[in-house]
């Protein structure tokens, strides 16, 4: 597989304030990494570090094998970058905004139009293109800020939330806009959205104080058949185990379980055989997803009540 | 890429208001000039005039378009960094691959392609005469290269002004407070040994004064040229090491 970006102990100090320390990530071709974390984690300035916009403290980044420090030109012909806020001219229209951007990215004039109708084709901005950037609304400018992002199909893209803004229909089609770039180019994201991090990426890396907390390759689908129980205060809980489609329980204090269940086996089956079994149910809620859970034990405030 | 980057510049700034609105009333106040100097002119008899006509226009209305192309340059300067950090839209070419040389050249030839008009006024009021009495050509077209210059020079500090802070309204500020440094700074002469002229030097009254009179000094231009390119040199150090801080 071909490593389009490499960090190695990436460190970013503004005055006193770390805002990055010793990160440390992989991005192979085909590849869709999401980057989550808490307000002021440090996803924007990782992203920002990866763009070439600000300088590392200290470490090293590689795009495509080229040192991004020391040959930032050529480094920067395989990036597409999102910023934060999407980097428009209020006083351009949508058409002459993309071919400036094309003109940035070395495009040669000829193909320069066609390029332009596909980034556009792919954003759902065909009937815009004549539209003043300043007359756009909050979700169409996101739309032209990954226009430009993807004009000059770059290997490494990076995007700073790009669902910011936009509507169900639209993150869905970004999605499957995603999925498509990741065929050829590796992709990198920042989101606080959970669930659109687990439907896209293939791989998930949690930012908390500057650190990456935690690095892992998500499963395409995971077969979690995990329950969250509240049993009454006299509940004599080790009988659990002994029901018979329990494959695992475990306490997470306050009369509250974590049940894994058989495949094959439903919240009804579960609630009847505690019934059975003569344990007073309180409550019965499915548990959230892998993520979510790690997410929030991560950061530390993972609810107790 | 320079030429990609100067062009939306000038685009960028004739869709504003900001470019007319100060041709027009630049040449409001030329006009008032032109008619002060014809009249006074013509009421003189031949043997009260002092100086020839082109040379009453020179200092007086090329004079008055170069305070007016001091106080231009910073305004239309201003969005060309400064608003574009304020905006975000700096972003697109901090990760475009381009160097920071070509950002601050396409950058100032935008905004020289902005205030060249305004130079150019002075000299089409002039051309009204044509026909009706003398203008010495040559003298019209040095006064017209010297406040070309000046103006090519307050772009420059603009730029850099611009450069300095993310509050377009702030880079105004310290650019006239620059600018009106340069053009104060001749004052301080008397207050300097006589021999020393440091002070009247760096002044760019001083420099743009030859011009009108329609010498092209070689010192002159130098002048010109260098505190330009030192300007701009600033500028690019300014956004190189943005990426720093």
């Amino acid at each position: 597989m071909e490593t389009l970006v490499r960090v190695t102990d990436l460190s970013r100090r503004f005055g006193g304030h770390l805002a990055l320390s010793e990160v440390n990530l992989c991005l192979d071709k085909g590849e869709v990494l999401g980057l989550l974390g808490p307000n002021g984690a440090g996803k924007t300035t990782c992203l920002r570090l990866l763009g070439g916009v600000l300088a590392p403290s200290s470490g090293r980044i590689e795009i495509g094998g080229i040192d991004l420090a020391q040959r930032p030109i050529e480094a920067k012909r395989h990036l597409g970058y999102l910023p934060e806020r999407p980097p428009l001219y209020p006083e351009l229209r949508v058409d002459e905004y993309l071919t400036f951007c094309a003109r940035l990215h070395h495009l040669p004039r000829r193909r320069t139009a066609a390029a332009v109708e596909e980034a556009k084709a792919r954003c759902g901005l065909e009937d815009s293109g004549r539209r003043l950037i300043a007359k756009l609304s909050k979700g169409f400018r996101q739309r032209l800020g990954i226009a430009q992002a993807i004009l000059h199909s770059p290997r490494v893209l990076i995007l700073d939330e790009p669902t910011e803004g936009l509507d169900p229909l639209q993150m869905r089609e970004l999605r499957r806009l995603i999925r498509e770039l990741a065929r050829d180019c590796g992709l990198i994201f920042s989101s606080h959205l959970l669930p659109e991090v687990q439907a896209v990426c293939d791989r998930v890396a949690i930012l908390h104080q500057g650190r990456i907390q935690f690095d892992t390759e998500l499963a395409a689908d995971q077969p979690a058949n995990s329950w969250r129980i509240r049993l009454g205060p006299s509940a004599n809980a080790g009988r659990l185990m002994d029901l018979p489609q329990v494959l695992g329980a475990a306490a997470l204090g306050g009369d509250r379980y974590r049940i894994d269940l058989d495949a094959a086996a439903s919240s009804a089956d579960l609630a009847r055989e505690i019934m059975q079994a003569d344990l007073a149910l309180y409550e019965l809620v499915p548990e959230r997803s892998d993520l979510e859970r790690v997410f929030f034990d991560l950061i530390g405030v993972e609810d107790r009540a | 890429m320079i030429g990609a980057i100067a062009g939306r510049e000038v685009r960028g700034g004739l869709v504003t208001p900001l470019p007319w609105v100060l041709l027009g009333l630049g040449q409001v106040a030329l006009a008032w000039v032109f008619l002060q100097v014809i009249e006074d002119f013509s009421g003189l008899t031949a043997d009260e005039r002092v100086a020839s006509l082109t040379q009453e226009m020179a200092l007086n209305l090329f004079g008055l378009a170069a305070v007016i192309a001091m106080l231009a340059a910073p305004l239309l300067a201003m969005r060309m960094l400064s608003g574009e950090f304020r905006d975000g839209s700096f972003e697109l070419i901090g990760a475009a691959p381009i160097r920071l040389g070509q950002v601050v050249t396409g950058k100032f030839l935008g905004l020289v392609a902005l205030v060249t008009p305004l130079c150019l006024l002075p000299a089409a009021n002039l051309m009204l005469l044509n026909g009706a009495t003398a203008i010495d050509a040559g003298q019209v077209t040095a006064a017209t290269l010297g406040l070309w210059l000046s103006a090519m020079m307050f772009c420059a500090i603009g730029l850099y002004a611009s450069s300095l802070t993310a509050q377009p309204g702030a880079s105004v500020l310290v650019a006239f407070g620059l600018l009106l440094l340069f053009s104060v700074v001749g004052r301080a002469e008397s207050l300097a040994a006589e021999s020393l002229s440091l002070f009247g030097w760096l002044s760019w009254n001083e420099h743009l004064l030859w011009f009108l009179l329609g010498a092209v000094r070689l010192s002159d231009l130098a002048y010109f040229i260098l505190f330009t390119g030192l300007f701009l040199a600033l500028t690019h150090r300014r956004l190189a090491n943005r990426r720093l801080q």
